[in-house]
């Protein structure tokens, strides 16, 4: 475990702090320990911390109202509760406010590591994804997103045409994207992600400069589509839903274009192309360098 | 409103548009610039003519001349011909493919002459994007006729005794639907419309919206008024984006026309249509699943009842119809229900539009009267098989869901009832023709691909189902086939049938079970003697060159990207089999019909060819 990553125990009770903080060093964590909720802001504002273990009842502040202090002051830090009172309300006000796990009372060793272990990975890919977009896509670009997020949000059924929008604006799908969109819509990212996988329109990966479909329908495959696709796929070295190295070439297939007078039809961008043939492939890609 | 000495119908539709017809619309408006004939002659763009292989089509009016495969190079000729001396310009004209002749008109040509446009009425005669051009042409006066003097019982009435069946494929009489929706109490009912054309191979709802996006509107309209709805939404498939820019350019002009919106023709009335875009599922194209996907979410069928009419989108009344059903509610109400009756048959009436694709020669969209022989439309307005020396195999109906019809039931009348019992269904109305060369256990496996591919996951039958079946069918095309396979794909194609939710599974496995049915022999050849007599499966044919019938030509040597065969020219050829990849190449070059197709695995040279097809 890098030294890096701080994790700090929170509990009135000193058997609790002293044995995780026993556990987790054993397996290598950089553990510290404080004993009130007042205890844990002072602790934090001494010294950064990634991860936050802690107690719900304690004295002088508890832990509903540290978990609060650091939504507004520590965004970035991770919560994992540890309680007693496993109960449905006590977990919902706690997931209300932001935690990532719970720890339920009393726990093995095995059970601490678990949860700490998940908990660590869910803190360092929510900090790397979420830098993410600043760097990958223009202010612009999501602007853009939001202002037809806003657009959208009070008309019900909406999931679909955003999404749409967005791959326009941004020409896939990533995670972060849908996070975005799954929020504004007030939905949540599960969601969000379970239309996107389940339209064959969307995509979770960028598309080429140049996006290639080609046509599977059933008049294409009696003219025999099949052979164009193989050469496609030797001309470009790649294998359908991929990207060439270059990212100049995407190639898809897809269900019918309902072109079927044409068949074998291809379409790359917005232009069709008709009756097309292994010996047509090589002339048509040349003709976009 | 300037009158013109000719009007030029150029086809724009995605069909002529990929074969070029925004450069011969350039070349022509330049031509008719340069020789001063602008104000004389009017160039219009239409939607689709139906005519797609042939295209960039151009209709002549008054004349009715037609003119096909135009190029930009032929311009000028054309236009110097035809507009300034008069003389039609013969180069252009169809000409059957034994027949020198050119054929000038239209209607003369066999493609066109035994077609009744009803759905299709407008195909190529009017600029899509102007409502003007649809009035003309009758437009939205059944609307009018609909909502200022009749009742809601009337309409259905009307659309009940036509006996008009929904054309999406299951055939569900329309005014029964409406009737249902229209007795369900609600505060918002909705009249939606089926544009996502989900059936590979089939393409007239898309050329409907494409060339007559205001004929759907209109349906709407007068459906909205007999169940009492005041919301419509148009679903249409993403990928068709000229069909979405023609329907909402049609919307607006409607809206500010008054014919959508508040009180419309001041009959009190009030409804407005939406587009919404599809995002490719194949199983959308079910009424529940569709209405779901309307909703934003995943979209997966739910069991009925209830019944979208009670409970439908939003959980509100709801009818669907297809964007060819509604195409034919206008002329139906505007010439009465016996009017209707006038063509196609006592359970089928009407007319119905077809899909012609495949190993055909007139390739495009044909609208017959309910019950013309299937033999009708292959040979006369299809032309028959494309390639010369094949024979017809089988024709597909029904895309996915459907089946294939061997050649022994051609004379078989185009009916719902008669097209099921030949295992196939009308779904749709795409036709695939497919010639001799054609692997029947590969093209069942292509289907099976799809629905394994397209089955929303819901029902194990269908999601496990299917893709047992396909792996199955993947084994039998490479050799792997067992003794007993063809009755297992009979059994679970049976239990799949039986226990899926939604059309999509209990249709899936029909392209397998119509395949095993009328071509049996050829799943038992895969399976017995590992062999493809088409050649189409790789690993189960060799191929031979039979010395009696080799020219000596060299052309399949020269085919060969193996180097496989040899010999000199004007002697017969050998294929060396060990160089041999079975690409076809050489099969499909051969134009003496020399090439035979032998079972895998015959080294041996000269391969016995003719004791190999005694087998």
């Amino acid at each position: 475990m890098a030294d890096d990553f701080r994790i700090l125990v929170v509990d009135d009770e000193a058997v609790i702090t002293r044995s995780c903080q026993r556990i987790l060093q054993a397996e290598g964590y950089n553990v510290e320990t404080a004993s009130s909720g007042k205890d844990a802001v002072l602790k934090m504002e001494q010294a950064g911390y990634n991860l936050v273990l802690t107690d719900l009842k304690m004295p002088e502040m508890d832990g509903i109202t540290l978990i609060k202090w650091m939504k507004n002051n520590r965004p970035d830090a991770g919560v994992v509760i540890i309680t007693g009172y496993p109960s449905q309300e006590t977990i919902k006000d706690a997931l209300d406010v932001g935690i990532i796990d719970y720890v339920p009372k009393p726990f093995t060793p095995a059970v601490l590591l678990d949860v700490t272990g998940r908990a660590v990975e869910w803190v360092k890919g929510k900090t790397g994804v979420e830098e993410k977009p600043k760097e990958e896509f223009p202010p612009s670009m999501i602007s853009e997103l939001d202002r037809v997020i806003e657009q959208y949000k009070t008309k019900p059924g909406s999931s679909i045409p955003v999404l749409q929008r967005a791959q326009e604006i941004v020409g896939y799908l990533p995670p972060q994207i849908m996070k975005r969109v799954a929020r504004g819509l007030n939905l949540s990212p599960a969601e969000v992600h379970s239309i996107v996988s389940f339209y064959s329109f969307f995509t979770m990966k960028p598309r080429g400069d140049h996006n290639i479909r080609i046509c599977l329908g059933t008049a294409c495959y009696v003219k025999r589509v099949e052979e164009s696709i193989n050469k496609l796929k030797a001309e470009l070295k790649i294998d359908v839903g991929d990207v060439t190295e270059d990212k100049k070439f995407s190639l898809e297939t897809v269900r019918c274009l309902g072109a079927c007078g044409l068949a074998p039809v291809m379409v790359i961008d917005d232009k069709t192309y008709g009756a097309v043939s292994p010996k047509k492939i090589k002339d048509i890609l040349g003709s976009y360098s | 409103m300037e009158k013109y000495r000719a009007n030029l119908l150029l086809c724009a539709g995605t069909g002529c548009v990929a074969s070029g017809t925004q450069e011969v619309k350039e070349a022509l408006k330049e031509e008719l610039k340069k020789r001063d004939l602008e104000d004389e002659i009017k160039l219009v763009l239409t939607g689709c003519n139906g005519f797609c292989a042939e295209g960039p089509v151009m209709l002549v009016y008054p004349e009715e001349i037609f003119y096909q495969k135009l190029t930009v190079e032929d311009i000028p000729k054309l236009v110097e011909e035809h507009f300034l001396k008069g003389r039609p310009y013969e180069k252009l004209m169809f000409r059957e493919p034994e027949k020198r002749a050119a054929i000038p008109l239209m209607n003369d040509i066999p493609f066109f002459k035994y077609q009744v446009l009803r759905v299709l009425r407008n195909k190529g005669m009017i600029d899509p994007d102007s409502l003007d051009e649809y009035i003309a042409r009758d437009g939205y006066m059944a609307a009018a006729k609909a909502l200022t003097g009749m009742t809601s019982e009337e309409i259905i009435k009307t659309i009940k005794d036509s006996g008009l069946r929904g054309r999406g494929g299951a055939g569900f009489p329309t005014g029964l639907k409406w009737e249902f929706a229209s007795k369900s109490q609600a505060d918002q009912k909705y009249m939606l419309c089926n544009g996502d054309e989900g059936d590979p191979g089939a393409f007239m709802d898309r050329s409907v919206m494409e060339a007559d996006p205001h004929s759907v509107i209109e349906g709407m309209v007068i459906g909205a008024k007999a169940i009492g709805a005041t919301k419509g939404v148009i679903y249409v498939r993403a990928e068709y984006p000229l069909a979405v820019q023609r329907l909402q350019k049609a919307i607006e002009d409607c809206r500010e026309a008054g014919l959508l919106g508040e009180n419309i023709l001041d009959s009190g009335f009030s409804f407005d249509v939406e587009i919404y875009l599809g995002a490719g599922a194949f199983v959308c194209g079910e009424e529940t699943a569709l209405m779901r996907s309307i909703e934003g979410k995943r979209g997966m069928p739910r069991p009925r009842p209830p019944f979208p009419a009670h409970k439908g989108l939003w959980d509100k009344p709801s009818v669907l119809n297809n964007v060819e059903t509604l195409a034919q509610i206008a002329p139906t109400i505007l010439n009465g229900s016996e009017w209707y009756r006038t063509l196609g048959t006592e359970k089928s009436p009407g007319t119905k539009v077809f899909a012609l694709t495949g190993d055909i020669r007139n390739v495009g969209l044909v609208e017959v009267p309910m019950g013309t022989p299937l033999k009708r439309i292959i040979y006369d307005i299809g032309g028959g098989i494309k390639k010369k020396k094949k024979k017809f195999k089988s024709v597909q109906m029904g895309g996915p869901s459907g089946g294939c019809i061997p050649e022994s039931l051609l004379d078989i009348p185009v009916t719902y009832e008669d097209i099921v019992k030949t295992g196939a269904i009308m779904g749709s109305g795409g036709m695939v023709v497919m010639d001799e060369d054609t692997c029947m256990v590969s093209t069942s496996k292509f289907f099976l691909e799809f629905t394994a591919d397209e089955s929303c996951g819901k029902c194990t039958p269908c999601r496990v189902g299917t893709r047992v079946m396909l792996d199955m069918l993947t084994d039998i095309t490479e050799g792997k086939g067992k003794e007993g396979d063809i009755e297992t794909l009979e059994d679970l194609s049976r239990d799949i049938i039986a226990t899926s939710l939604c059309g999509l599974g209990q249709t899936a496995p029909n392209p397998v079970l119509s395949t095993i049915r009328y071509f049996r022999e050829e799943y038992e050849s895969h399976i017995r003697d590992h062999w493809c007599k088409t050649g189409i499966c790789s690993h189960l044919c060799s191929f031979h060159i039979s010395e009696e019938l080799c020219k000596g030509c060299q052309a399949c040597l020269k085919a060969c990207p193996q180097q496989a065969i040899i010999g000199e020219k004007k002697k017969a050829h050998r294929i060396i089999q060990e160089l041999c990849i079975q690409c076809r190449s050489c099969y499909d070059t051969c134009k003496f019909g020399s090439i035979k197709i032998g079972p895998p695995g015959k080294k041996d040279l000269p391969a016995p060819v003719s004791k190999a097809e005694d087998k």
